[in-house]
């Protein structure tokens, strides 16, 4: 049995495993993943350029791109910020309930987007928890950029934590140790030794948050109100002119988001190097 | 172990031990007062007392778990003891934290700043400490070049081998002058050829910049080397603290002459100035005076240190042990290496108590003795050849009588090791 196989596997030291394997990956690929991305990209500029041109210059296009790449920066600002601070706190302090704390932080990413968003409606809308004390004031958080920038950040919330925190962890205390004999506050130490030591997991944790804040639908669907010119994002846009019947127009703004994920994830492949942290 | 009147009797046996000059006429650098701590409940240190002359290299040696980097953290400032203070240069440290200490620490793994070049990780201290552009600049060359890193100055830690490393990490505690440096197992992590030269090129360069030091390790050889002084740790505790001449020969507790180098161990009793190990008997003099008569005790020896003689003719300064038959012989490098049986049968008490040492059978020819080890240097060894099954007289020309604890009876002072069998 075997000895009949064995001159199919290797044929005159030619591996034939390797090339099959190979087209087997890319044949499962190609309707799952490639063709779906090409698709886009064939159906956007099918009108000709004229047209993709015209769809993506469009002043609600423009604006929607606008406030999806503002909302998604200050989401990711935010994010970073804070999952560097509780890795921080989470890896270098035991208390009671940290684990709680741990699986709590990581939650928002199993939870539906859908349900992210009314969530924050039941909290800041104008019956909500918070929002009902809010109202009377004239403050309302539902339906302006606001709520998008909410949305992206309860979303994304897990992200930047879940890359920093592992690296945090496997950091070396007695490099603080040493800046601290040496003559360093916490201050200095955090600034000049464990900071740097973490740029790659900050950097790529930043990306991941901005390319998935970028793409968020479900919950900003619920809390912006989808405005057009107002709190419309990008996938919002894409969402409503799909359903008007303009899938090139669509599709043109679908084009910059799958172009913008594409350059985040090349950086975050080929700089991983320089993200690596040692 | 030199006996009561002989003054040299082991010349050249170790050529490690080099007389150096007495701390005791120097300043005080350092001093380590009452220190004692407990983790969870478990002692690690329990009152620990030494001081640190200026100029002074200081070994704590130990295995592990002995408490040797629990106090260098201390003494850094790392971690707090539960009583105890530590005083640097006649200054109360003991509450201030690591940074306002100044001491420099080189860390077991070296702990350079990855992301820092060598000339940063040198200029780190001042920059922190805000100094002009220019005199950091200075300090660092000046550091650069007494350390030689010459043409490294530019790279970073993972382009360094381990050795200019922790050069690098020393540059970089010098840099901010501080009052003593303290090294945690300094040659841990590398090969044995690196060990030896690295450790002379410490040693040299603590002689230059004349800082007192206190090092970690639980090497023996290292620690007689690097080591004006050393202080040898025991579960907690100081056993001893001397130099490498007295802790080597004159080791005051088993453990210490156990783990400081190769040791014989035979129990025996004082008997008027002597000491009686079954049939045999050694006058041990000065040795013996501090025991009663009928007190057992210990009779310890260096493998070196035993005499052996086919025709039965002892060198003078020598003691005669007993007589004993060569049972092992090998080779190991520099020296022979023998074990040899001794013609020892254990006195029958009359009390019906144990036997003051054990009387080993082994079958088939059920031989009765106790094996000892000796060592022999080569122009010995071959000059008087000894093989297996030869009878000769065995006599020492050093050893120590310590008292013997493990009989339960005997208990004093802080030489009392932590229930040790």
């Amino acid at each position: 049995m075997s000895k009949r196989l064995s001159p199919l596997r290797h044929v005159r030291g030619f591996d034939v495993v390797r090339p099959l394997s190979i087209a087997m990956m890319m044949a499962m690929m190609l309707p799952l993943v490639l063709l779906p991305l090409a698709s886009i990209f064939i159906f956007g500029t099918s009108k000709g350029l004229d047209t993709f041109w015209t769809s993506i210059t469009d002043p609600e296009a423009v604006f929607a791109l606008k406030l999806s790449v503002v909302t998604s920066f200050w989401a990711t600002g935010f994010n970073v910020l804070f999952g560097l601070f509780a890795a921080y706190v989470l890896s270098r302090y035991a208390f009671r309930g940290r684990n709680a704390v741990i699986i709590l932080i990581s939650m928002p990413t199993a939870i539906p987007t859908a349900v992210a968003g009314f969530a924050l409606i039941l909290l800041w809308g104008p019956y909500g928890l918070l929002g009902r004390f809010l109202d009377p004031r004239g403050i309302n958080i539902i339906g302006t950029a606001w709520a998008i920038i909410l949305a992206n950040i309860f979303v994304t919330f897990p992200l930047a934590f879940g890359v920093i925190k592992p690296v945090f962890d496997t950091l070396s205390r007695s490099l603080e140790e040493a800046s601290a004999t040496i003559g360093a506050t916490r201050w200095q130490t955090f600034w000049h030794v464990t900071l740097p030591s973490l740029r790659g997991a900050i950097v790529t944790g930043a990306l991941l948050t901005f390319a998935r804040a970028l793409g968020e639908f479900g919950s900003t669907i619920l809390v912006s109100g989808n405005i057009a010119g107002e709190t419309q994002t990008a996938p919002l846009h894409i969402y409503s002119e799909f359903l008007r019947n303009r899938v090139e127009s669509a599709n043109a703004v679908a084009i910059v988001l799958v172009i913008i994920s594409f350059a985040i994830f090349s950086v975050l492949f080929l700089a991983r190097d320089w993200l690596d942290t040692e | 172990m030199q006996t009561g009147e002989s003054k040299s009797t082991r010349e050249g046996a170790n050529s490690v031990v080099i007389p150096r000059p007495q701390a005791e006429t120097r300043g005080v650098a350092a001093s380590v007062r009452s220190l004692s701590k407990s983790f969870k409940k478990t002692p690690v240190l329990e009152d620990i007392d030494f001081d640190l002359a200026e100029g002074e290299s200081l070994v704590l040696l130990g295995a592990s778990g002995s408490g040797k980097t629990t106090i260098l953290r201390i003494i850094a400032g790392l971690e707090e003891p539960d009583t105890g203070r530590i005083i640097l240069h006649g200054k109360d440290v003991t509450e201030l934290p690591a940074r306002e200490r100044g001491v420099g620490v080189i860390f077991q793994a070296y702990a350079l700043f990855p992301r820092m070049n060598v000339e940063q990780n040198i200029g780190y201290g001042l920059r922190i400490r805000h100094r002009a552009r220019k005199e950091i600049k200075e300090t660092v060359n000046g550091l650069i070049e007494l350390v030689g890193l010459e043409e490294h100055r530019k790279k970073f830690p993972s382009q360094l081998s381990g050795g200019q490393q922790q050069r690098v990490a020393i540059a970089r505690t010098l840099a901010y002058n501080p009052q003593v440096l303290l090294f945690d197992e300094p040659f841990g992590a590398l090969d044995a050829q690196m060990r030896v030269r690295l450790r002379r090129e410490i040693h040299g360069l603590l002689k230059k910049v004349n800082l007192p030091a206190i090092f970690i390790t639980h090497d023996q050889e290292e620690a007689l080397e690097l080591g004006d002084r050393i202080a040898v740790l025991n579960a907690g505790r100081l056993e001893q603290i001397g130099t490498p001449d007295e802790v080597y020969n004159r080791p005051e507790s088993e453990y210490v002459a156990t783990f400081l180098g190769a040791a014989n161990l035979l129990l025996g009793v004082i008997d008027n100035q002597a000491v009686e190990i079954g049939t045999a008997s050694i006058p041990a003099g000065a040795e013996a005076a501090r025991f009663r008569d009928g007190q057992s005790v210990k009779l310890v020896f260096r493998p070196e240190d035993v005499v052996l003689s086919k025709a039965g003719q002892l060198p003078e300064g020598c003691r005669r042990l007993t007589n004993g038959v060569i049972e092992e012989k090998s080779f190991v490098g520099a020296y022979e290496r023998l074990t040899v049986r001794l013609d020892l049968v254990a006195r029958q008490s009359t009390s019906g108590e144990a036997p003051l040492y054990n009387v080993t059978i082994t079958t088939p020819e059920k031989r009765t003795g106790i094996p000892i080890i000796v060592t022999r240097p080569k122009p010995e060894a071959s000059a008087t050849r000894l093989n297996i099954n030869d009878r000769i007289a065995v006599g020492l020309s050093a050893f120590r009588v310590l008292p013997n604890y493990t009989l339960g009876t005997e208990r004093a002072g802080k030489l009392v090791p932590s229930q040790r069998t």
